[in-house]
């Protein structure tokens, strides 16, 4: 079979190995113990691994995976399991490698604007431990208080201040590696621009298929003096879309552009998370912009006229940071919220130019319509980053069907639209079947190669990203 | 020219593709001349060029318009592409700010095209706005400009490549946010043409600032403004630029003064007039700014675009930015040396660094290597020099000098890389090898 049989226990040598690595406390396989590590926060993959080893250090690590190495074992990292593409679940079996151990700050080096951290470091965590010399590592994920700096390489994950600031990548200065074969090496750092391939670069975004990264070097910025906040409650979500296009449009540059549709509003104001958003609204919008005080102010307003002019109904106005953090409540707690309006949510993503938003904002609502289903809409509208997320029953085998289905559409029609099947959330597991309408068969045959120079072995997170064989159209 | 290639010519090379004999002399590779450059205009002429070069074993650099082939280090080569003739904007949607266009377009081009609807493309390598888009992103070098908006790495969103063997890649697409798939893009902004011939980019733009603003501070003394330059890099002013130039020559012909700060800043005109107000003081009370805006702030900078024209060596040196007292004070105690060289005492010797990321560029006229023991000399104080960088964690490129002291110094430094990731993903690509021969992982 393709990787490891599931009925079949470790070897001992390998157990004892692994023990004598971490220590008896930090391996373990009773099935109490390793739920939560059967699914990512994507809930429709599961699959307990054979076995949990959580090490504290690149060394420890190292020894890790190059015990399993000489197994024949598989090896899955994985952070804090918040991804939503099932990238850190064990579905051909194997050992899972968490980070949770791994949150050492390692270094702030203000002077430079840099940090050293662990991999297991939290994203907030981080932002905590740089913000007293008034730094920020910029790229937030709405998971920021739970997802890891280990997860956000490998996902290459945005934020809503993406927009200005740009993603994980842009941030990336250096990576300390255990490659899949238990090798350490350094990817990237001082002047990695000279003499050599950009691996650090490469290796964001790689889905933990290229080994685990065990201490990612960040660089910082000045976190802005200031910040003016907007909250703009339309009535229709293609006015939002035509808004987001004439702030663009004249020449101004918010920090972040942020969509929330009419469901989604409903599913935040029945929760606990309630924002006081108008529940009768079609969508609101949260523009922000930030920097220097002077200018800020006109901005705002500027971008408050392009909104009315595109037939917005109320602008809000933050006037302190409480009220800047209620306006924003909205759609930072939107993925929670939704949770309620079924037992299941298929939290989609993918990209198109901005442009194109509100035409296909109306595809995606006609293929919901068309399955039967209810759509919510959450979007980093300014990159034309779109959420469209499914809400269902997977009890009710049809209606998963229905959902693939729709799924499928829903991709197609964004990638026949100039963009891609996924904008930050990775490929992971689901997206495979659709990396054809992106990569033609030349292009797939030179990623799997360059995954074979990572891991000739093909242990290290099998089944992710890469299409097999016999998924191609 | 052997037969195998003569007859190549005639019959896989499309009539205009082939450069004329006589200019042939301008594209040699650290002195050795090619046998042919070929301006194809289609991938798929790229295409075909690269899948029998690849047959015959033909080494190929890809180039723009070689304004600066000696740049990669020792190359073997039998052919050059030049991408002169790809050179269309495929694509340009002003409302989402992206453009896709041929590699071979020059960043001027593009400006002009992108400036027309209030947009543009906030690069500025080395060498200036006549290069090609192509070699920015080859080369993955940025300029002042990096400051704040970063190098090319940060402004291209995808890329269409030409490998090894021929095959006509795309990677990224032309959207702002795109993870599917490994970042391949990535590992080409900067692959130096090693990977393959890079034949269009997407990229991403920004709104045109309101206003242009640059400051300059005169300093008496070499290298006087470093603490001021340094104040600066970590106050929280978003400065579009922050370059340290010694010596400095803010009017062309006009009088030098020994030392020069430069801040370029860009935005809304109240967020340029804040920041005006509080570079002064920012910066430590260092006097009076010069102030040029608008039109006379961007010529300034288009001049300090081409600094090094001309020079017969220049060297790219990194560290920390907080080393950058030291790597200053390195090039001071080098440049004393290098004088007292036979014949040398006349050398130009000046200095531009990149404040935020650490970078120093130097650049020398005047050096020679006809003399005795001199070239000898210049290998040993450059390998030494780049020893001692290294032990600061740093490195030292030698972007470009005397073809001779290029290949006994080599372009790149020893800096410990992965040999065997970066060979076995150069074979996923050019798996004969024929690509930039001898540049960093051939
Ligand atoms: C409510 C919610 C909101 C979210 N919002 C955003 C958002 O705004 N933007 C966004 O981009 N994403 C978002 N996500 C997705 C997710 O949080 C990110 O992908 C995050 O980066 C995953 O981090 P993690 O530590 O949880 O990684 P995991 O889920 O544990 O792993 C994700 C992948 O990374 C690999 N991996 C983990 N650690 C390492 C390592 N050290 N070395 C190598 N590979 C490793 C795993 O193998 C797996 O393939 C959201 C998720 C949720 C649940
Ligand atoms: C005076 C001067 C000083 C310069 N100083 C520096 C410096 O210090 N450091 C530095 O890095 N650069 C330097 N450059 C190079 C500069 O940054 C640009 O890369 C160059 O000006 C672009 O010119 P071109 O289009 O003629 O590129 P070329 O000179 O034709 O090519 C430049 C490099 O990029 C590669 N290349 C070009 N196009 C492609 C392509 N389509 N696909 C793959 N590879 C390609 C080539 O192999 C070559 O190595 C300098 C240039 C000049 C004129």
């Amino acid at each position: 079979m393709d990787g490891n049989d599931l009925t079949e226990p470790l070897p001992l040598q390998l157990l004892r190995d692994l023990q004598a690595a971490v220590g008896t406390d930090w391996i373990f396989s009773d099935p109490d113990r390793m739920v939560v590590y059967e699914t990512d926060a994507q809930t429709a993959h599961s699959q307990a691994p054979h076995a949990v080893v959580l090490p504290a250090t690149t060394e420890e690590a190292s020894e890790v995976v190059h015990a399993l190495h000489g197994h024949g074992i598989l090896m899955i990292p994985r952070g804090a399991g918040t991804g939503l593409s099932g990238g850190a679940v064990a579905l051909r079996g194997g050992v899972v490698v968490g980070t949770s151990r791994m949150t050492g700050i390692l270094e702030v080096d203000h002077e430079n604007r840099r940090a050293l951290v662990q991999c297991g470091v939290l994203n907030n965590d981080l932002n905590a431990a740089v913000a007293p010399y008034g730094l920020h590592y910029a790229p937030d994920p709405s998971s920021q208080s739970a997802c890891t700096i280990g997860g956000n390489v490998a996902e290459n994950s945005g934020g809503p201040h993406c927009l200005k600031y740009g993603v994980t990548s842009r941030y990336v200065t250096a990576l300390r590696v255990v490659l899949p074969d238990g090798r350490v090496t350094w990817l990237g750092g001082q002047g990695r621009e000279q003499g050599a391939f950009d691996l650090a670069g490469l290796f964001v975004g790689s889905e933990g298929c290229f080994g685990l990264a065990t201490e990612v070097e960040v660089a910082l910025l000045p976190l802005p003096e200031a910040a003016r906040t907007l909250l703009v409650i339309f009535e229709t979500i293609e006015d939002a879309g035509r808004a987001v296009t004439a702030i663009i449009s004249r020449g101004l540059l918010p920090a972040a552009l942020e969509i929330v549709d009419r469901n989604t509003i409903r599913a935040v104001e029945a929760s606990i998370f309630a924002a006081g958003y108008p529940t009768d609204a079609g969508a609101a919008l949260v523009v922000e912009f930030d920097g220097v005080e002077a200018g800020l102010e006109r901005h705002a307003e500027e971008a408050a006229r392009c909104c009315l002019d595109a037939g917005a109904r109320e602008v809000r106005h933050a006037e302190s940071d409480q009220e800047r953090m209620a306006l924003w409540k909205g759609r930072k707690k939107a993925f929670g919220a939704m949770g309620r309006l079924a037992p299941d949510l298929l939290v989609q993503d993918a990209t198109v130019p901005r442009s194109r938003l509100p035409g296909v904002l109306a595809r995606i609502s006609e293929i919901a319509r068309r399955y039967d289903l209810q759509v919510a809409n959450v979007f980093h509208a300014g990159d034309g980053n779109l959420h469209p997320n499914l809400v269902y029953d997977r009890r009710d085998p049809e209606e998963g069907r229905r959902v693939e289905q729709a799924s499928a559409e829903i991709m197609k029609v964004c990638v026949e639209a100039g963009g891609t099947i996924t904008g930050e959330h990775g490929v992971g597991v689901d997206k495979r079947k659709y990396m054809h309408l992106v990569f033609s068969p030349a292009e797939l045959e030179i990623l799997r190669g360059v995954k074979q120079v990572f891991d000739p072995m093909g242990l290290c997170n099998p089944g992710k990203v890469l299409p097999d064989g016999q998924e191609a159209p | 020219m052997t037969a195998p290639l003569r007859s190549f010519l005639a019959e896989v090379v499309s009539a205009g593709t082939l450069l004329p004999e006589p200019e042939r002399a301008r594209w040699a590779v650290n002195g050795a001349i090619p046998s042919a450059v070929l301006m194809p205009s289609s991938e798929e002429e790229v295409g075909r060029i690269l899948a029998r070069a690849s047959q015959e074993g033909w080494g190929v650099l890809p180039a723009g318009f070689g304004r600066w082939l000696a740049g990669g280090g020792g190359a073997n080569v039998e052919l050059v592409i030049s991408t002169r003739r790809l050179r269309d904007v495929q694509e340009y949607e002003p409302a989402d700010l992206t453009f896709t266009a041929g590699a071979g377009i020059s960043l001027s081009s593009l400006a002009e095209a992108t400036g027309a609807n209030g947009q543009w493309l906030p690069l500025d390598p080395p060498g200036g706005e006549e290069g090609s888009l192509g070699a920015a992103v080859a080369t993955g070098m940025g300029g002042p400009l990096g400051q704040w908006y970063g190098p090319p790495r940060d402004h291209v969103l995808g890329l269409t490549m030409v490998s090894g063997d021929g095959e006509v890649l795309r990677w990224g697409g032309r959207v702002v946010k795109n993870v599917a798939g490994f970042d391949v893009t990535r590992l080409c902004i900067g692959s130096w043409g090693a990977l393959g011939v890079i034949t269009s980019v997407s990229g991403r733009l920004f709104p045109l600032p309101e206003v242009d603003v640059t400051l300059i501070l005169e300093g008496h003394q070499r290298f006087s403004l470093l603490p001021h330059a340094r104040a600066l890099a970590l106050s929280s002013l978003p400065l579009a630029a922050l370059e340290l130039l010694d010596p400095l020559d803010w009017k062309e012909g006009g009088s030098r003064s020994p030392a020069g700060l430069v801040v370029r800043l860009l935005g809304s005109r109240e967020e340029v007039e804040a920041m005006e107000t509080r570079v002064p003081r920012e910066a430590g009370d260092a006097g009076v700014f010069k102030r040029l805006e608008g039109e006379e702030s961007r010529a300034f900078h288009g001049r300090l675009g081409r600094w090094e024209e001309g020079a017969g060596l220049v060297l790219r040196m990194v560290a920390l930015p907080s080393l950058l007292g030291a790597v200053l004070r390195l090039v001071e105690d080098s440049q004393a040396q290098w004088k007292r060289f036979p014949a040398q005492e006349g050398l130009d010797v000046r200095v531009a660094a990149h404040v935020g990321a650490g970078v120093v560029r130097v650049a020398v006229w005047g050096i020679s290597l006809e003399g005795d023991g001199l070239r000898g000399g210049w290998v040993e104080a450059l390998s030494g020099l780049r020893e001692v960088l290294e032990g600061m964690g740093g490195s030292l490129v030698l972007s470009s000098g005397p073809a001779p002291l290029v290949r006994e110094v080599g372009t790149w430094g020893g800096r410990r890389v992965e040999k065997t990731l970066m060979q076995g993903l150069k074979r996923q690509f050019d798996p004969q090898g024929i690509l930039a021969p001898g540049r960093f992982a051939g």
